[in-house]
């Protein structure tokens, strides 16, 4: 095999992630099942998925204009929220039986309003109130959110969340994070057998089906990449960081140069699966709540964190064999700006070239990211 | 938030600026160099963080954002802060007030705390610059405290606040080698209660027709009582000189000099440093009053129940998430923030009310259509404009002004 690409499962994934609606969520609500959407990586799928409930990671794949969404949110608010919000809007989030939003941002975080102002109609919608600063202090104040969240989900559904079934949850997408990093080590060989553009694919189908399927295709899909031909060279092993990227768009156009994107540092990369979450002790929302206020990477977000951040970006780069680093963030995405910034110079300091830019979610036009990357990696190479 | 207002005031009021002048003067802030050159200890803080404690402490402060405002903007080095900002490339869409702290601070023009107090809370902005603010070069290794404000506003939330908060005094007396004294800090905050009440006293007043006082005055009674002279005898004293003048004015049912009010409004947003560009021309072409902002509207803040060191620390957080102008606002739900203009349009008897929708705000433009449709429900006039409160070459206040004046043609308030 010359490349995943050919692989049925791959291609599975690649549509699902490529798309809003797929087979797999069909299937799941033929049979009655609920389809609960949550914004940010944050929001536990594990509580969901103990209620026997799918959960759904939010994007806006396939969006093609916010001229709906524009009458609540403005062009001065990122495009992601405007652009998923829009998708909602015009019914493709029609499969939805509850939504979740949480404080993570300006304008995720009155969503919940908007959604329910517009006439949207899904039926559940919560509020997570998550941690905006990083410490110990903050995981028994999460974990007392987290209750309330599980409590809303239980009575809006009529589901019992019993603590096994958490136990059961966090088991799962342990299995899921574990598969994932065995993913992430494959690209850590000198000929990856699988690109940057892949990997998003793969990643994004995983917040987007079943769980138990997800594992089951991805065990092939693991199986199946061993039987890649790596002895394709390319022209730099780069990195990319930045928040919620959920396109190839960046891997793209870094690979159709010669290049190729060997891991990251993002909420739909790296930060859902470098760790899983401890199966030890009595108190399951306890272990997620510690998982997500003090194992994973923080959200730039997050205030005082940034030492952490780098020492993980900075970790990857390593771990990785990155010759660089390709910064990404959506315009009006503030945190992520200044965390790119910080990482600029530190990442030069550490003799590591490094590139950053903010773009549109979707963007019209991308001549002027094609011409600056293009250069980066020319760099690189010269 | 220009507090030079063009239009002739009354001899009392140009008495109560001059005091005013005095309480910055002689304001940890206004002898910030003095503090530098003798190299005392200073702690850097979010704008949010409460001055009660570092005046028990005696323990220079100053807060970043204030810096922007007051280094750059008030200082008419806005639009050089905001450009030499935009040269170093950080955020592209960042508020221009936070551009230039940061600018300032990349520029080492803000001096070199001894310690960092950041609580999470309002904006996006806020937060990005306190995360360059704690980890920029040479400030890299300053102490610092990261406390988290739950979004939520019950008990439990408060208390999280409130017990984190605690942990600040040892951190504080670490890092600078200032001793905390409760007798003290109970002395401050009895003393703040005061200013506090006279606070919404002082707003109760506003509500008057016709207005005895401009807006402006509120923005400025908020900085005397919480930013210059919080906590301080000669603070109080200055609140009740100003509640006492404007009590006589509406007493006589006195109206701002020179103006006869026919429009009563809300401008729901930060005052713009352009104000004097603005505000005195719509008085006196339209008899158009505005009677508040967002910076000096005080919903309810509950006093500080000083009982005890964790009663003391409840009661601010409770204050700061129930009461801090903008965080009140912007750390809440759409309905919060649009029910505030609400209240004040009704309590104030407004008009109409103008949202500025300052660009940096992107909160608010989340906001904007929940807050539009309970004006349409009221069937109060309500306009959004879209300008940055602070830098002017965005929307230049002339276009501002003619914006206005076809909202208030258009809405028949003319």
């Amino acid at each position: 095999m010359e490349s995943i690409k050919s692989s049925d499962v791959f291609k599975k994934f690649s549509g699902i992630a490529t798309s809003l609606k797929n087979s797999e969520i069909e299937n799941w609500k033929k049979q009655g099942g609920k389809v609960i959407g949550y914004f940010c990586p944050v929001i536990p799928e594990e509580v969901f998925i103990a209620g026997g409930i799918l959960p759904f990671r939010m994007r806006g794949t396939g969006s093609t204009t916010t001229d709906s969404a524009d009458v609540y949110l403005k062009q001065v608010n990122c495009g992601f929220p405007r652009h998923t919000f829009n998708q909602a809007l015009i019914g493709e989030y029609d499969f939805l039986d509850g939504l979740v939003v949480n404080t993570c941002c300006d304008t995720i975080m009155r969503l919940a309003v908007d959604w329910e102002h517009a006439g949207i109609k899904t039926p559940f919608i919560y509020s997570l109130d998550n941690a905006h600063a990083g410490g110990e202090a903050m995981v028994g104040h999460f974990r007392n959110q987290l209750q309330k969240m599980k409590d809303a989900v239980e009575k809006y559904f009529n589901v019992e969340i019993t603590e096994q079934k958490l136990q059961d949850a966090i088991k799962l997408c342990n299995e899921t994070k574990l598969l994932q990093q065995k993913l992430y080590e494959l690209r850590k060989l000198p000929n990856p057998p699988i690109t940057g553009s892949e990997t998003v694919a793969v990643m994004v189908a995983g917040s987007s089906m079943p769980k138990e399927q997800y594992n089951k295709d991805l065990k092939t899909l693991l199986d199946e990449l061993g039987n890649v031909n790596t002895d394709k060279k390319y022209s730099a092993r780069l990195m990319i960081i930045g928040c919620g990227h959920d396109d190839t768009l960046l891997c793209d156009i870094i690979e159709e140069l010669g290049a190729v994107v060997v891991t990251d540092q993002t909420c739909f990369g790296s930060r859902v699966m470098i760790k899983t979450i401890s199966e030890e002790g009595d108190d399951p929302l306890m272990s997620i709540a510690g998982y997500q206020v003090l194992d994973v990477p923080y959200c730039p977000k997050t205030i005082g964190t940034h030492p952490e951040r780098k020492q993980f970006t900075m970790g990857l780069a390593k771990d990785y064999k990155v010759d660089g680093a390709v910064g990404q963030c959506f315009i009006s995405c503030d945190p992520w700006a200044a965390e790119l910034y910080l990482l600029k110079s530190e990442f030069q300091e550490a003799g590591i070239p490094f590139i950053w830019f903010e773009r549109e979610y979707i963007p019209d036009l991308i001549g002027q990211l094609k011409t600056r990357v293009e250069a980066f990696i020319e760099t690189i190479n010269n | 938030m220009n507090t030079e207002i063009k239009v002739e005031e009354v001899d009392i009021y140009k008495e109560l600026k001059t005091e005013f002048g005095g309480l910055g003067a002689n304001s940890f802030q206004g002898k910030m160099q003095d503090y530098v050159k003798s190299g005392t200890p200073i702690v850097a803080c979010t704008d949010d963080f409460f001055p009660e404690l570092f005046e028990a402490m005696d323990l220079p402060f100053y807060f970043v954002v204030r810096q922007g405002l007051e280094s750059a903007f008030h200082a008419g080095r806005g639009p050089e802060a905001v450009d030499g900002y935009d040269e170093f490339n950080g955020a592209s869409t960042l508020c221009s007030l936070q551009k230039a702290s940061a600018y300032l601070l990349v520029k080492d023009l803000l001096p070199k705390p001894a310690a960092i107090v950041m609580t999470s809370t309002s904006c996006d902005a806020q937060t990005a610059v306190n995360e360059l603010m704690s980890n920029y070069g040479p400030w890299a290794e300053v102490p610092r405290i990261s406390v988290d404000a739950s979004f939520e506003k019950d008990e439990a939330s408060m208390e999280y606040l409130g017990k984190q908060w605690i942990q600040t005094i040892p951190f504080l007396e670490k890092a600078t080698g200032k001793k905390f004294d409760l007798g003290k800090f109970k002395e401050v905050c009895e003393e703040s209660n005061k200013q506090t009440q006279l606070l919404f006293d002082f707003q109760e007043l506003r509500r008057a027709v016709p207005s005895p006082i401009r807006a402006e005055w509120g923005f400025i009674a908020y900085m005397g009582c919480r930013w210059s002279a919080c906590g301080r005898q000669e603070g109080t004293e200055w609140m009740q000189r100003l509640y006492d003048a404007t009590a006589q004015r509406v007493k006589e049912k006195k109206g701002i000099d020179g103006v006869t009010e026919k429009i009563r409004y809300t401008w729901f947003d930060i005052l713009p440093c352009w104000s004097d560009k603005l505000f005195p021309r719509l008085e006196q072409e339209f008899g158009a009053v505005n009677l508040m902002d967002l910076y000096g509207y005080c919903a309810p803040w509950p006093s500080i129940d000083t009982s005890s060191l964790e009663s003391i620390f409840t009661s601010m957080a409770k204050r700061f998430l129930i009461g801090n102008p903008m965080t009140r606002q912007i750390f809440a739900l759409s309905t919060v923030y649009g029910g505030d203009a609400v209240n004040i349009a009704k309590n104030f008897k407004c008009d109409a009310v103008i949202m500025p929708g300052h660009v940096g705000h992107k909160d608010g433009a989340a906001s904007h259509k929940i807050v539009k449709d309970m004006f349409r429900e009221l069937g109060i006039p309500f306009f959004v404009i879209g300008c940055d409160v602070f830098d002017e070459r965005y929307m230049d206040p002339e276009v501002v002004y003619q914006k206005i004046s076809a909202f208030f043609e258009t809405s028949g308030l003319t």
